[in-house]
């Protein structure tokens, strides 16, 4: 049971990596871009669309980091 | 104008105070479903927000943070999706009706006609809701049922009897059908709420919970697929007028996703009632927070006399600064019940884990020590039962065997679970777990009748021979009791025996009943071959037969194949256990049998009548059983009473 407990740990570690680096960049994103999307979402209409997709996209991978990351430091949900 | 004139220049300090406005946020509306929401626009506008741009990022942070928020609760069983989307239908309405009506106020009254509108329905809304869940939050912590479940209001049940034909929906967490003619207003009412103070929820949870008979938990959650509904909505209608600052958004959004799930796992530790205290606690305090400033609106409108020179600014810097505390307030509630909830946790755990020390191996690995089980001690037994057929008679014959002996019990069924399953199954998890409660309960109740001291638990893993073994060992077994399914042949091939690989993993004595054997105390059978292995059965079957008042007829099989020494010791075996025996105040008479040993200690079991065989066990397991066979096992096979199989440790 140990090695099989030991990979899951592993994997879990490397998938909160791997969606903190990810959120990180979107969030990076938003701001290099910050007056192309700030621009754009003032148009509205179509445009209007822009925010909502972002907030979407954001919410994905943000959310799942989230999730794993309260997981890594311990504060689960009781069984 | 250019429209991207509303979008303010962000600077650090509002970002990590947005973060943190967020967080709060988050974390009360993943507890309470709702309420965080109502301080971002203001906060928003403290920053220089126009109030038109905060109300419609507040709206676009609101439903992924929902979305987050109802999926995460929805793992843990709680949120009735058509419930959700089917009071969300309703709610979009009436935002739309609510954000139709604040226009019309502030055309016909102006800015201060629209505050004081505001203001009067949040007094209005959380004096009458809020005083009436504080007050039911409150008499469950006196009457002593905090504890309990809840039970369905009165109304609700009468709402649940009106049958409308045409009009009835089931939802799972009424488990009842309900007129969609009752969930439209409430609905409606939520999504006005929403549009006139943000927060929807203080309607739409109480609504679910006291007339339609959600319990506070789901109706809480649920309220997450109502907001995402309401926020994706509100956010179209808002960004297609290009007044989304996705900036602002995204900020809030940081801060709140961190505090929902926080929020969602706080409702896994805490009793229903202080989803009502928290929701409680804020709507009262956020109802003073409103009322200070009705003065300030009043006097705008010229219907009280004008304040003296600055008390408007001082009520509205208070108003707000009341607001911020009934949020801070809800927060350390959360945190502090989730604290509280952890740390019991952490010490039942303790409390269940086993005395003896668990020492780390070399490579860093800890396992479980095996237990120094005296032979034939029956004070503490493990019986695992998955509910079926087969399991009846191990469950039937551990609290006979438990009364008899003066036993604690502890019953246990296995869920197969890892965090695959938890992640593609979690509906299928959650049955199962739920069956497995539901038929602990009834194994509980019978123990309760026939007086035997029992606890159950619902355990999970990957493979149900070594979850038991475990658990056996934490709880320091004496005895396990299991039902046998008798796979046979090619199955037994392919996927192995569960209960043989519980005998060969377990250090305590193994009970295997099949479905009608009954262990009634006629005569035991006790199988020896003069081994050590043996002479542990003889130790068990000596003090069982004593608490049982049984007779034990010993059998000790010469096996042809076996060397003559070794076929002429076996009067001699059976000459000294009955001895032994019969020294302890036991009836015992011996004999010898010649054949397949399996053969001939079911034989004699049969002959004597005898209701149970009890043998130790050589522990072959892997290629050593396969190669020479296994006694326990042909026994286990060919007989069709209980087997007792003692471990030499």
């Amino acid at each position: 049971m140990a090695p099989v407990t030991a990979a899951a740990a592993g994997r879990k570690i490397l998938r909160t990596l791997a969606l903190g680096v990810l959120t990180a960049a979107l969030y990076a994103g938003l701001f290099l871009i910050e007056d192309l999307v700030v621009r754009l979402s003032a148009l509205g209409g179509w445009y209007g669309l822009v925010p909502v997709a972002i907030a979407f996209v954001f919410s994905l991978s943000h959310g799942a980091f989230t999730g794993y990351f309260w997981d890594l430091l311990g504060v689960r949900a009781r069984k | 104008m250019d429209a991207a004139a509303n979008f303010i220049p962000l600077d650090l300090f509002d970002i990590a105070y947005l973060l943190i406005v967020g967080f709060i946020g988050g974390l009360v509306s993943g507890f309470i479903g709702s309420g965080g929401a109502f301080v971002l626009t203001p906060a928003m506008m403290s920053l220089g927000v126009p109030g038109i741009v905060a109300v419609a990022s507040n709206m676009c942070h609101k439903f992924p943070k929902a979305l987050v928020g109802a999926i995460k609760r929805a793992r843990y069983g709680q949120v009735d999706v058509k419930l959700g989307l089917v009071l969300g239908v309703s709610a979009e309405a009436g935002v739309l009706y609510g954000a139709h009506l604040q226009e019309s106020i502030q055309r016909a009254f102006g800015a201060a006609g629209s505050n004081l509108y505001v203001s009067l329905a949040f007094v209005l809304v959380l004096a009458v809701v809020g005083g009436y869940v504080m007050w039911d939050a409150v008499s469950a912590y006196r009457s002593g049922t905090s504890r309990a479940q809840e039970k369905v209001s009165r109304l609700a049940r009468r709402i649940q009897a009106v049958d409308i034909p045409y009009t009835m929906l089931y939802f799972r967490s009424l488990d009842a059908r309900v007129s969609v003619l009752f969930t439209i207003p409430i609905g409606f009412a939520t999504g006005m709420l929403a549009a006139t103070i943000a927060v929807g929820g203080f309607i739409g949870v109480p609504g679910m919970h006291y007339l339609l008979g959600a319990p506070s938990l789901m109706a809480s959650a649920t309220e997450l697929v109502i907001a995402f509904v309401m926020g994706l909505g509100g956010t179209i209608k808002y960004s297609w007028s290009g007044l989304v600052d996705i900036r602002l958004a995204m900020i809030i959004l940081a801060g709140s996703l961190f505090g929902i799930q926080l929020g969602a796992i706080g409702t896994t530790y805490v009793k229903p009632y202080m989803i009502k205290v928290v929701m409680g606690t804020i709507m009262v305090v956020v109802l003073v927070s409103r009322a200070l400033v009705i003065p300030v609106y009043l006097s705008e409108l010229e219907l009280i006399g004008p304040l003296a020179g600055g008390t408007a600014k001082v009520l509205k810097g208070v108003s707000f600064g009341i607001m911020m505390f009934a949020l801070v307030t809800g927060a350390m509630i959360i945190l502090q019940a989730l604290r509280k909830g952890m740390r019991t946790e952490r010490e039942a755990q303790a409390v269940a884990a086993p005395a003896v020390a668990v020492m780390p191996l070399p490579g860093g690995a800890a396992q479980v020590l095996p237990q120094l089980s005296p032979l034939g001690r029956f004070e503490r037994f493990l019986v695992a039962s998955d509910g079926s057929e087969y399991s009846a008679g191990a469950v039937r014959e551990a609290l006979r065997l438990a009364k008899r002996c003066g036993a604690r019990l502890r019953a246990v069924t296995f869920v197969a679970a890892d965090q695959e399953h938890e992640t593609l199954g979690e509906q299928i998890l959650k049955h199962e777990l739920d069956a497995a409660r539901v038929h602990l309960e009834q194994v509980a109740a019978q123990a309760t009748a026939a007086g035997v001291d029992c606890e159950i638990e619902v355990v999970q893993g990957f493979s149900v021979h070594d979850r038991i073994v475990d658990e056996s060992e934490r709880m320091r077994a004496d005895l396990i009791v299991v039902g046998r399914r008798g796979r046979r042949g090619l199955a037994r091939m392919m996927v192995g025996d569960a209960t043989l690989k519980l005998i060969g993993g377990a250090h305590c004595s193994v009970l295997v009943v099949p479905r009608a054997a009954e262990v009634r105390g006629r005569r035991f059978v006790l199988a020896s071959d003069g081994s050590r292995f043996g002479d542990a059965a003889a130790a068990a079957a000596g003090n069982l037969a004593k608490r049982c008042e049984t007779p034990v007829t010993v059998v000790s099989v010469a096996v042809p194949s076996h060397p003559e020494t070794r076929r002429r010791e076996a009067p001699g075996v059976v000459e000294r256990i009955v001895r032994a025996l019969r020294s302890d105040g036991v009836d015992a008479d011996g004999e010898v049998a010649q054949g397949l040993a399996a053969d001939m200690i079911v034989a004699a079991a049969a002959r004597t009548g005898a209701d149970l065989i009890i043998m130790g066990s050589h522990g072959r397991t892997g290629f050593e059983r396969l190669v020479l066979g296994s006694n326990t096992e042909r026994v286990l096979n060919r007989t069709q009473c209980a087997v007792l199989v003692v471990k030499a440790a």
